[in-house]
């Protein structure tokens, strides 16, 4: 019988650390995926996913249900993501992980068992990776918090506007004007242009 | 296929298209499927008659597409044990300091029925003075000889004290009697008759 994230959390409010760990093991994944798009370290990415749960855990007791649970928790990792930013850009330094993935790559240890992907296809696939990753650093913040929502959590919008405080209306233009400027620095990357053209 | 006119620039609409999409917003909804039903039914009839939106659409779905390939991240096996491990550090520490808090809260709420218990004692001795009871009256004349006999009259407890003290009181008092019980000057009576 499936759960659902509300009726989760109203348990866990109530003490229930069983319900919590369902929660974790449901989203751990999407989260942490998401936390690592914003910032680009593996390592911060967990510590701060372990700070997302551990807050909504604290406030379990005050939660109601007016809201949906999903854009509760991708509300508090965006606000922990932007802190983190700042303090980097305060800080001015810049994530390891960049110059980690030139030599090896850590994190995508699945790839490197498959025996079919060949040494090159590998390659080709990291580096595509490495620059969808930075053109996705490029955009500006409130884009690139959309179109991640939208592309990778699919979240609607509705719950995108709701951890972003603005209106539908301002999302779908986020993410027209996210994935626009997407096209264009892939092209400039030398991904997708030649694709494109082929199909058209 | 009715071809509609091609524009220089791929990002300026026909009015046909503008009128039919309000805004180019609406292309990035349609592929995110978050336009009502009756508009995508509109849209999709649109696509297939107009290549400007078509070759629109299929780009921002290939831009879509090498966004979903930009991999995912694998969960360190111990982030799960991690977090339930702080989760239940918190929850410990949340029910000390809710045991702190309620403890605060008895001695408080404690405190106030003394002082509700108090206030209504004074509101009715007030009462009954401002009235004049008698009762009342006697119980506070009562009250008031007490206080000023036990000034005066000091209870059990304090002759012990003059007790233990006995010998330094006694000492004073026989120095005391030397002092006021001065010998009679009888030498001077004498002298003074025999010079008379």
């Amino acid at each position: 019988m499936f759960v659902s994230d509300e009726d989760l959390m109203m348990k866990c409010g109530k003490g229930d650390i069983g319900a919590f760990e369902l929660l974790v093991r449901r989203y751990q994944n999407p989260l942490i995926n998401y936390i690592h798009r914003s910032i680009d370290d593996y390592h911060r990415s967990e510590d701060l996913s372990q700070e997302t749960f551990l807050r909504v855990f604290k406030s379990a007791n005050r939660y109601e249900p007016t809201a949906s649970f999903r854009s509760w928790l991708y509300t508090i990792a965006t606000n922990l993501c932007r802190n983190e930013i700042r303090n980097r850009s305060r800080r001015n330094t810049c994530s390891l992980e960049g110059l980690v993935e030139e030599g090896e790559d850590v994190h995508h240890t699945e790839i490197m068992r498959d025996t079919r992907y060949l040494p090159d296809i590998l390659l080709e696939k990291k580096e595509q990776r490495q620059m969808i990753r930075k053109a996705l650093a490029q955009l500006p913040e409130n884009q690139r918090v959309a179109l991640t929502l939208v592309t990778y959590q699919d979240l609607r919008y509705e719950e995108v506007a709701e951890i972003l405080g603005c209106s539908v209306g301002a999302v779908k233009a986020l993410i027209h004007r996210a994935r626009q400027k997407m096209k264009k620095l892939l092209i400039k990357a030398g991904i997708g242009e030649e694709r494109v053209n082929e199909k058209i | 296929m009715k071809k509609y006119r091609q524009t220089e620039s791929p990002d300026i609409y026909s009015s046909e298209c503008e009128a039919l999409l309000v805004s180019p917003d609406e292309l990035s909804a349609y592929i995110d499927k978050e336009l009502p039903v009756w508009k995508r039914h509109l849209i999709r009839r649109h696509l297939k008659k107009c290549e400007i939106c078509a070759d629109r659409v299929q780009r921002l779905q290939q831009t879509d597409s090498f966004l979903r390939h930009a991999g995912a991240v694998d969960v360190s096996d111990d982030f799960l044990s991690g977090v339930m491990a702080r989760a239940s550090e918190a929850a410990l520490h949340q029910r000390q300091h809710d045991s702190l808090r309620s403890h605060v809260a008895r001695f408080v709420e404690t405190s106030l029925g003394w002082t509700r218990h108090l206030s209504t004692l004074m509101g009715s001795l007030r009462y009954n003075i401002r009235t004049r009871s008698p009762v009342y009256i006697f119980i506070l004349t009562f009250a008031v000889f007490t206080m000023v006999g036990v000034t005066l009259y000091p209870p059990s407890g304090d002759k012990l004290l003059e007790e233990s003290h006995g010998l330094e009181l006694n000492a004073e008092k026989l120095i005391s009697f030397e002092v006021i019980q001065p010998e009679p000057p009888k030498r001077l009576l004498t002298t003074y008759l025999q010079g008379e």
